[in-house]
C-alpha cells in the first residue's frame, strides 16, 4: 500500500500542498482531480521521489521512503507528453528500465519485443518514436512503465494530449492492463469523466487540500 | 522530508556545481582575469617596456589627447558603426525575403550563411584582397584601386556580419505571429504598414542585439584590420600589436588596451541587457512562406541572392580562383618542410586545444545550470579581444611567453566558450520529463547522464566543438604574440607570406589560405552535417547562430 502522510509543499511563499493524507491499495486506481496549478503534478513528483516535500512523509508497504532516490523506488511515472527517449528506437525505449535493472541487453530487448507484441506494436519495434502516432506513443510509454513491474504506477494526465476518440479507447485498454498488473495506481487528471471511467476512488485537490469525491 | 532535508538536497547540488566549476574557474582566473588585471594595473601606472626600448610617459588620457591616437580610436568606433548601418540596411530586406519567400534551395542558402562563421579571419582578409587587392578579380576588371581606402576593411567586415544579421533576422521573423499580422491586415493595414507596426516591433530587439555583436566584433577585430586597414585605416587592436611587437612599448600599449577593455566591456554590457529582454514566445503560429508572385517579388528574391553572393560567397570563390591561377609550381610549395611543419602545428595545436576546450566547456555548462553569474562568465573570453588576452598573458607571465603550454591554454580559453554556450543551450532545451522518466525507470543520476542526457546533447556538443575547432584552426592574434618561430601555424605562415614582397609570395598566401579554408570547411560540414536521427531537444538555429557569430567576436 502507498501512503502519503501530512505532505506539505510551498510554491514560493504560497502554500501549494497542505497536510495531504492519502492511501492507495494494491490493485486500486485512485484519481486525483484538480484545476491547473493546483499542485497535482507536484504531489506526483513527490511520490515519485523527484522532488522532496517541505514536510510529511511517503510510505510504501509500511516503510518510510521519503528519502529514497527515485531509481530505487520502482514507481513508474507516465507523463502527459509521454517523455519517450527520442534518441532510442521503440524497442530500446521499452527495454530501458530492464537494462537499468541489470538485465542483459539481449534479454531486455527480447522482453521488450514480447511486450510490444502484446500491445500490437511489434511492427514499430525498430522505428524511432517520432514515427508513431500519439496513441501509439502513449502505448509505448505504458509498455515502458509496466515492463519493469513497478510497485506503483503514477499517471500524470496520460491522455490529455490525445483526441477524444482515442482517449476513450485507450482508457479502457489502460484500465484492463493496469488491473491485470495489480499495482496501486495514482491517476492525476483534470477530467472528471476520465476519473469516473478509470478510477475506483477519486479525490480533489482544492486550495492545497484533498477532498474525497467518491 | 523536512525543510532542512530539502535544503541539504539543494546544498548537495551546489557542492557538485562548485566541483564542476573548479577547472574552468581556474582557467578563467589564471588565463583571463589575472592577465586583464595586470594589464589594467600597467595601464593605470604607465611604464612598462622591453629592455632597450625607448621610454615614454603616457597618461591614461593620452589616447584622447594625441591626434594620431584619437584618430585610431575614433576610426575604430566609426568603422564598426558604419558596418552596423550597412549590415542593417542590407540585412533587413534580405532577411525578410529569405523568411517570407519559399523557393528551391532556400534551406541550402540558409545553411551556406553559416559558412563565414567558420572561415578564419585571415582567409576572409585574403578573399577581399583576391577581389579588390593587387591583380584582384574585380579591381583588375573594373580598373579601380581600393588599396589604402576604408572600403577593403568595410567589405571584410560585411563578409562576416551581413550573414549574422540576415540569420538573426530570418530567425526573428520566424517568431512573428501570423495571427497578429492577419489581424492587422483585417483592420486595414497595408503589408508595408503591417510590417512596421506588427513585424518590426517583434524583430527589432533581436536585430538590435545582433547589431550589438556586429559592433563588438568590428571594434575589437584584429586580423581584418591588420591586413586590410593598411597604415591609415588600421584599428586600435593593430596599434596595440604594433606597440608591443615592433616598438616594444608595453606601457603605451597597455593604456590603449585598457581603453579597449572599457569600451568593449560597455558594448558587451549593452548586448547582455538587450539579450536579457529577448524571449521567444512559447506558442506562435509562424507566418507561412509563399512562392514569389509576380515580377517584382522574383526580382526582389534574385537581388537578395545576388547581394548575398557578392558579399558573402565571392571572397571565398576569389581565393580559390587566385590559388588556381597561381599554377602548379606554387602548389608544389605545399610540400616544403616549412609548410608541412605549419600544417602539423596547426593540426596538433587545434586538436589539443579542442580536447581542452571540450573538457572546460562541458564542465562549465554543467556547473552553470544552477548559477546565472557563472553562465555569464562563459561570455568573458568572447568580449575580450584575443589581442588583449595575449598581451595580458605577456605582461603577467613574461617568463612563459614562448611556452607551448601557455599558448595551448590560451587557445583553449578562447575556444571553450563555444562548447560551454552550445552545451548550456542544449541543457536548457532538454525536457525535464525525459530525465525524470529515466530516473523513475531505475537510472541513477550518473546513469541518466550517460544514457539520456549525453546522447541527447550530442548535436549541441558537436556544434560547439566544431566552432571551437574552427576558432583554434584560424587562431592568429594569440599565435603572433606568444608563439616561437618553430611553432608557426598556417595563419602565421600566411601572414609572413603577405609581408614578403612580390607576386609569388602573394600567390603562396592564396594557396595556403585555400588549404586553411579546406580545414575550416571540414569544421563547417561537421556543424551542419545532416543529422540522420532527430534528437528532439537540440538547440534552435538561432542559438547555433548565436554560438557561431561569437566565434569572431
Amino acid at each position: 500500500m502507498l501512503e502519503l502522510r501530512h505532505i506539505s509543499q510551498n510554491y514560493g511563499d504560497k502554500a501549494l500542498l497542505q497536510d495531504i493524507n492519502l492511501s492507495v491499495n494494491a490493485g486500486e486506481i485512485v484519481a486525483m482531480l484538480g484545476s491547473s496549478g493546483s499542485g497535482k503534478s507536484t504531489l506526483l513528483n513527490i511520490v515519485a521521489g523527484l522532488q522532496p516535500p517541505l514536510g510529511g512523509s511517503v510510505w510504501f508497504e509500511g516503510r518510510d521512503i521519503t528519502h529514497m532516490p527515485p531509481e530505487q523506488r520502482r514507481f513508474a511515472l507516465m507523463f502527459q507528453d509521454f517523455a519517450l527517449f527520442p534518441h532510442l528506437n521503440v524497442r530500446d525505449n521499452v527495454a530501458f528500465g530492464l537494462i537499468e535493472q541489470k538485465q542483459g541487453k539481449a534479454s531486455a530487448r527480447a522482453k521488450a519485443l514480447a511486450m510490444l507484441e502484446l500491445l500490437g506494436l511489434a511492427g514499430h519495434a525498430r522505428h524511432k518514436v517520432w514515427h508513431l502516432s500519439g496513441g501509439e506513443q502513449q502505448r509505448v510509454a505504458l509498455a515502458r512503465a509496466l515492463i519493469t513491474q513497478p510497485r506503483v504506477l503514477l499517471l500524470d494526465e496520460p491522455f490529455s494530449a490525445l483526441d477524444a476518440d482515442l482517449r476513450a479507447s485507450l482508457r479502457a485498454e489502460f484500465k484492463t492492463r493496469i488491473l491485470a498488473a495489480g499495482v496501486p495506481t495514482l491517476l492525476v487528471t483534470h477530467d472528471e469523466a476520465e476519473a469516473r471511467a478509470m478510477a475506483d476512488r477519486a479525490v480533489r485537490l482544492v486550495d492545497g487540500r484533498l477532498e474525497a469525491l467518491w | 522530508m523536512t525543510g532542512s532535508a530539502s535544503r541539504s538536497v539543494r546544498g548537495a547540488g551546489s557542492r557538485i556545481s562548485l566541483w564542476l566549476a573548479l577547472l574552468p574557474a581556474a582557467a578563467l582566473l589564471l588565463l583571463l582575469i589575472a592577465p586583464l588585471g595586470r594589464l589594467a594595473v600597467t595601464g593605470f601606472t604607465g611604464e612598462a617596456s622591453w629592455p632597450g626600448a625607448a621610454s615614454s610617459s603616457w597618461t591614461l588620457w593620452t589616447p584622447w589627447q594625441d591626434d594620431y591616437l584619437r584618430w585610431r580610436v575614433l576610426w575604430s568606433l566609426a568603422q564598426a558603426a558604419i558596418t552596423c548601418v550597412l549590415a542593417f540596411v542590407l540585412g533587413l530586406p534580405l532577411a525578410w525575403v529569405l523568411a517570407r519567400f519559399d523557393f528551391a534551395g532556400r534551406a541550402l542558402v540558409l545553411r551556406l550563411l553559416m559558412l563565414p562563421f567558420v572561415v578564419p579571419t585571415l582567409v576572409a582578409a585574403l578573399g577581399v584582397l583576391a577581389l579588390w587587392g593587387p591583380r584582384g578579380l574585380l579591381s583588375g576588371w573594373l580598373g579601380v584601386n581600393l588599396q589604402d581606402t576604408p572600403w577593403l576593411l568595410l567589405y571584410g567586415n560585411l563578409f562576416f556580419n551581413l550573414c549574422l544579421v540576415v540569420r538573426a533576422g530570418v530567425d526573428a521573423l520566424g517568431q512573428v505571429n501570423a495571427r497578429q499580422v492577419a489581424a492587422a491586415r483585417s483592420l486595414g493595414a497595408t503589408p508595408w504598414r503591417a510590417f512596421w507596426r506588427i513585424e518590426w516591433p517583434a524583430i527589432a530587439p533581436w536585430l538590435m542585439s545582433s547589431l550589438c555583436l556586429v559592433f563588438l566584433y568590428c571594434f575589437s577585430g584584429f586580423g581584418l584590420a591588420l591586413v586590410l586597414g593598411g597604415q591609415r585605416f588600421a584599428t586600435v587592436e593593430v596599434e596595440i600589436y604594433t606597440l608591443v611587437a615592433h616598438e616594444l612599448q608595453l606601457g603605451q600599449a597597455s593604456v590603449l588596451a585598457l581603453w579597449m577593455l572599457v569600451l568593449t566591456g560597455s558594448i558587451a554590457l549593452l548586448y547582455a541587457l538587450l539579450e536579457k529582454r529577448l524571449a521567444a514566445p512559447s506558442r506562435i503560429e509562424p507566418v507561412l512562406r509563399q512562392a514569389p508572385q509576380g515580377v517584382a517579388q522574383w526580382l526582389a528574391l534574385l537581388a537578395a541572392l545576388a547581394v548575398l553572393f557578392f558579399i558573402c560567397a565571392l571572397p571565398v570563390l576569389a581565393i580559390v580562383w587566385r590559388a588556381v591561377q597561381a599554377g602548379w609550381a606554387t602548389w608544389a610549395t605545399l610540400l616544403d618542410a616549412e609548410v608541412r611543419a605549419a600544417l602539423w602545428n596547426t593540426l596538433r595545436f587545434s586538436a589539443t586545444a579542442l580536447a581542452l576546450a571540450t573538457l572546460l566547456g562541458v564542465l562549465h555548462a554543467l556547473a552553470a545550470q544552477r548559477s546565472v553569474p557563472w553562465r555569464a562568465a562563459a561570455f568573458l573570453p568572447f568580449v575580450v579581444s584575443p589581442v588583449t588576452v595575449a598581451f595580458g598573458l605577456l605582461l603577467l607571465y613574461p617568463g612563459w611567453t614562448a611556452s607551448l603550454p601557455l599558448l595551448l591554454a590560451a587557445y583553449a580559453v578562447l575556444a571553450y566558450p563555444f562548447v560551454a554556450k552550445a552545451m548550456a543551450a542544449g541543457l536548457d532545451s532538454l525536457p525535464p520529463q525525459v530525465l525524470h522518466a529515466a530516473r523513475t525507470l531505475g537510472a541513477s543520476p550518473q546513469r541518466t547522464f550517460w544514457r539520456v542526457t549525453l546522447p541527447l546533447l550530442r548535436p549541441a556538443l558537436r556544434r560547439g566543438m566544431a566552432f571551437a575547432a574552427a576558432t583554434a584552426l584560424g587562431e592568429f592574434a594569440v599565435t603572433l604574440f606568444l608563439s616561437r618561430p618553430e611553432w608557426s601555424t598556417l595563419t602565421t605562415l600566411i601572414y609572413q607570406r603577405l609581408g614578403h614582397p612580390g607576386a609569388a609570395s602573394l600567390d603562396q598566401a592564396f594557396v595556403l589560405a585555400c588549404l586553411l579554408m579546406l580545414l575550416a570547411l571540414l569544421a563547417f560540414l561537421l556543424i551542419e552535417w545532416p543529422v540522420a536521427e532527430r534528437a528532439a531537444p537540440s538547440p534552435s538555429l538561432a542559438s547555433a547562430v548565436g554560438v557561431g557569430v561569437l566565434r569572431h567576436a
